[in-house]
């Protein structure tokens, strides 16, 4: 009789335990209409869209073959199968790559997803002249199919039968597989014209399809109707979501967005929390409504190497010991986390150091042992804050230093175009950022050091280290290549042809009904739509 | 009969006009308080307009003071409580000292506002006397021009001509502006208002030209040239400095404008316009920053307008009284006694 007291009190206690955990660990409610805001209006083509917004926008509406863990943090850079069944079969030459469509997918019109879709889409990606058509160009033919816009690329073979899909390279590319997973190979009905889309966007294999869209003013999603029906079972990696619909609005100022999630009028605001907000806000809500986020990103001065003053790495030194990292902190209201190397934290292959620990003297000292005969510098910025105010303080810290400085705020639309030409006159030294297209490190080391990259703005040519980032380039991600690029990283600071400050933080901030710890924020394609939960 | 010049009598007439001369007092108060800058920033607050103090500390009251907190916000006012050094606070992120920069940014900004009223009043000069005195053709071809730069607003074409310069610098045979130099407003500026003058002057050189002392000047064998600037300009040079007193106060408020859009007044160069759009940003937490240099343009436009206001009724008392008569505030003219 005891023993069966204790099995009944066992078993009470067994079910309270599973009541109480399915009400506070699953918690939320399902269903319910999200709405959030944007600051701007993206693209909404994932073949053609390349900002933040337009990706976070697309990541549960479109997706490519691989896609990246529905995931925070360091989880999040993982890549994983979507509409393809497991990730690619490699070739050992590392020039081939195997993939299968899972079968019985469809669109969210109903239209079954074929193999030769991926192919089509690849090609809509050169047509448009898409910024991505950048990342795929290693593919057998796909240069000749940029320029004649004709023909196909011959390196797809594409099966619908079998679902196989095969691609072939021009040469080893260990980045391929994080391409895969970008949007711009998201995988659309091949009979998608060749134009932007983004007034009509195309059918959708997500658990979200965008249903209507006023350009300008935001768009809606509602639940893709084929996503319960065939292909929610099919691939486990990407989740279903939790509310039906989600209406989008555009609200041109950061404030306003505070001010409609503090009232409760919207749910969410995509936009970072403005500068002069941030510290109330982050004190007032951070925990229940607002969290700090770590995209991956690196933010800097960088030096050009290949003419006077810069081109003496004594120079360049001297300007790493000078710039103050708890300055930046503050010029960026408490956002930027410092940091004094080129791979950000999150980033793969990231290993902490510092070479250059601010030192006022240090940095005269070594100017001093320089003595550049030439200090007539330009300084560049664009004239977006805070960025403009990190240009002012830099111009003014290279005076302190003892250079006659000219300071140049170019517009932030044609900023990067303008330090990007070769024919400006004065590149000199000037800032920049960088965010990572996807989480591999030769994402910030190639195009960024390798000679002869367009984005190569401090012209480092050495020929050792060139080698070395071609050598890498090639290689697939692992934990001994992570480890040569985190040496390549210290290597390149020793050179210093950046000035690297810190990574820029960014926020998640809901109001009072959502749930913020479901909230995921993935480092590549920011906020999660599918964990948004209402409590 | 004692006979007073037109220039005196309009001189007495000012005189008699205390709220003109207040306003006038004013503006004579703002730009000293400009001109002043350079005393301020060496003597007082030991700083130049664009040295950064982001990290630096103040001393107030014996108690060390971050210029700038760890999230961004700038120090508040002081007054004299640090010997002078951000009297008004600090100008944002970077710690510039908010006093120093009002200061420099008037200069600028006054400096855009004569400047630039003097380009639109030269320009209006030529081509009101060239378009009044010769008629027809040429008549004809600068009011379409005018047409033309009239059929845009001028913040729109303002800010245009400002984005386009901006990048790109000017041009003009062997002159080479760079496009941050403070004279690319002040160019697009005197140009976007000529046709607001150009008009009036030319419709009063049109009158002028039946005049007597026109046919006086020409029955004496004057040449198109000494009459234009010889007979026709004196007597439009009333009605010109009035509306270079109100250019003045137009242009100050369009380089605000286009400061405020990035299109005016570019970095390192300060100008309320380029405060106000720094201010704005910190707008809930540090209104002063905008408040101050939008205050100080305000004062100036406002002084500015009271005083063109006085020298006009000075300069033109029938002006004054037609518009009068045309409100409706007295009888008309010949009725009175």
């Amino acid at each position: 009789m005891r023993k069966l007291q204790a099995a009944l009190f066992v078993a009470v206690l067994t079910m309270v335990a599973i009541g109480l955990s399915s009400c506070g660990g699953s918690g939320g409610k399902e269903g319910g209409t999200l709405s959030g805001s944007y600051a701007s209006f993206p693209e909404l083509d994932p073949t053609i869209s390349f900002s933040a917004e337009g990706w976070t926008a697309m990541y549960d509406t479109y997706l490519p073959l691989l896609t990246y863990k529905h995931a925070g943090g360091e989880e999040g850079t993982e890549v994983v199968p979507a509409l393809a069944e497991s990730l690619p079969e490699v070739s050992s030459d590392g020039k081939t790559y195997k993939l299968r469509l899972r079968k019985g997918l469809k669109y969210s019109d109903g239209t079954p997803v074929k193999a030769s879709d991926f192919t089509a889409s690849i090609e809509r990606m050169f047509k448009l002249d898409s910024y991505g058509s950048s990342f795929f160009t290693d593919i057998v033919g796909a240069e000749e199919f940029a320029e004649t816009k004709s023909g196909g690329i011959s390196g797809i073979k594409a099966d619908d039968k079998t679902g196989e899909i095969t691609i072939e390279l021009t040469r080893p590319r260990g980045t391929f597989v994080n391409e895969l997973a970008l949007l711009y190979a998201a995988v659309l009905p091949a009979d998608t014209p060749a134009k932007n889309l983004t007034g009509n966007p195309p059918p959708a294999t997500g658990p979200y399809e965008i249903a209507t869209v006023e350009r300008g003013r935001g768009w809606t999603y509602k639940r893709n109707p084929e996503w319960a029906k065939s292909n929610a079972a099919r691939i486990p990696e990407v989740p279903s979501g939790h509310v039906d619909q989600i209406d989008i609005s555009v609200v041109r100022n950061a404030s306003t967005q505070v001010n409609e999630i503090e009232r409760d009028k919207t749910n969410w605001m995509q936009t970072v929390v403005p500068a002069d907000l941030y510290s109330k806000v982050k004190n007032r809500y951070e925990g229940t409504q607002f969290r700090v986020e770590h995209p991956i990103n690196v933010y800097f001065f960088w030096m050009n190497t290949s003419r006077p003053p810069f081109d003496d790495v004594k120079v360049r030194q001297a300007v790493n010991y000078a710039v103050d990292p708890a300055a930046l902190e503050r010029i960026y209201s408490g956002a930027l986390a410092a940091s004094h190397q080129i791979l950000p934290e999150g980033m793969p292959g990231h290993e902490s150091f510092d070479l250059y620990p601010h030192n006022m003297a240090k940095a005269k000292e070594l100017l001093a042992e320089a003595n550049p005969s030439d200090r007539e510098i330009t300084v560049w910025t664009d004239n977006e804050s805070p960025n403009n105010d990190a240009g002012a303080y830099y111009a003014n810290l290279l005076e302190e230093l003892g250079f006659d400085v000219n300071l140049k705020t170019i517009n932030a639309d044609v900023y990067f175009q303008t330090i990007g030409n070769p024919s400006t006159s004065n590149l000199d030294t000037g800032w920049a950022d960088w965010f990572a297209d996807y989480p591999h490190p030769n994402d910030f080391i190639e195009p960024n050091f390798a000679a002869e990259s367009p984005f190569n703005l401090s012209h480092l040519e050495v020929p050792k280290l060139d080698e070395k980032i071609a050598g890498l380039a090639e290689e697939q991600l692992d934990a001994q290549v992570e480890g040569e690029y985190a040496q390549l990283d210290r290597e390149l600071m020793e050179q210093a042809p950046w000035a690297p400050y810190g990574t820029n933080t960014v926020s998640t901030f809901v109001d009072s009904e959502i749930e913020l710890d479901k909230v995921i924020f993935n480092p590549t394609m920011g906020q999660d739509l599918t964990s948004f939960q209402f409590k | 009969m004692e006979s007073r010049s037109p220039w005196y009598l309009a001189y007495r007439r000012l005189r008699r006009n205390r709220v003109a001369l207040s306003f006038g007092a004013l503006f004579v108060a703002i730009a000293l308080f400009a001109l002043a800058a350079p005393l301020w920033a060496s003597d007082v607050a030991h700083t130049t307009p664009n040295a950064t103090h982001t990290t630096e500390t103040v001393e107030v009251g014996g108690e060390q003071r971050e210029v700038v907190d760890r999230e961004g916000g700038p120090i508040g006012p002081l007054w004299l409580g640090a010997g002078g050094r951000f009297f008004l606070g600090a100008d944002g992120h970077l710690g510039r000292d908010e006093m120093v920069r009002l200061m420099y940014g008037g200069r600028t900004s006054l400096f855009v506002g004569v400047t630039a009223a003097l380009i639109t009043v030269l320009l209006a000069t030529l081509l009101g006397l060239l378009s009044g005195y010769y008629r027809g053709w040429v008549d004809g071809l600068i009011a379409r021009v005018l047409d033309v730069v009239w059929a845009f607003p001028v913040t729109l074409l303002g800010a245009a001509l400002g984005l386009a310069l901006a990048l790109g610098g000017l041009r003009i045979g062997p002159i080479v502006i760079s496009g941050d130099s403070v004279w690319v407003p002040i160019l697009i500026i005197g140009f976007v208002y000529a046709p607001y003058v150009t008009r009036p002057v030319r419709g009063e050189v049109l009158a002028l030209r039946e005049q007597e002392f026109v046919e006086a000047a020409v029955s004496q064998g004057a040449g198109p040239l000494r009459i234009m600037f010889g007979e026709l300009l004196p007597n439009v040079l009333s009605t010109l400095i009035v509306f270079f007193a109100i250019s003045v106060a137009n242009s100050m408020l369009l380089e605000s404008m286009l400061s405020f859009l990035g299109v005016g007044v570019q970095p390192p160069n300060t100008s309320w316009g380029t405060m106000i759009a720094e201010g704005f940003e910190l707008i809930t937490s540090s209104p002063l920053l905008t408040v101050l240099p939008g205050a100080m343009l305000l004062l100036t436009v406002l002084a500015v307008n009271v005083f063109a206001d006085g020298l006009r009724d000075a300069l033109d008392p029938r002006a004054k009284r037609r518009l009068e008569v045309h409100a409706g505030q007295t009888e008309p003219e010949g009725t009175a006694a």
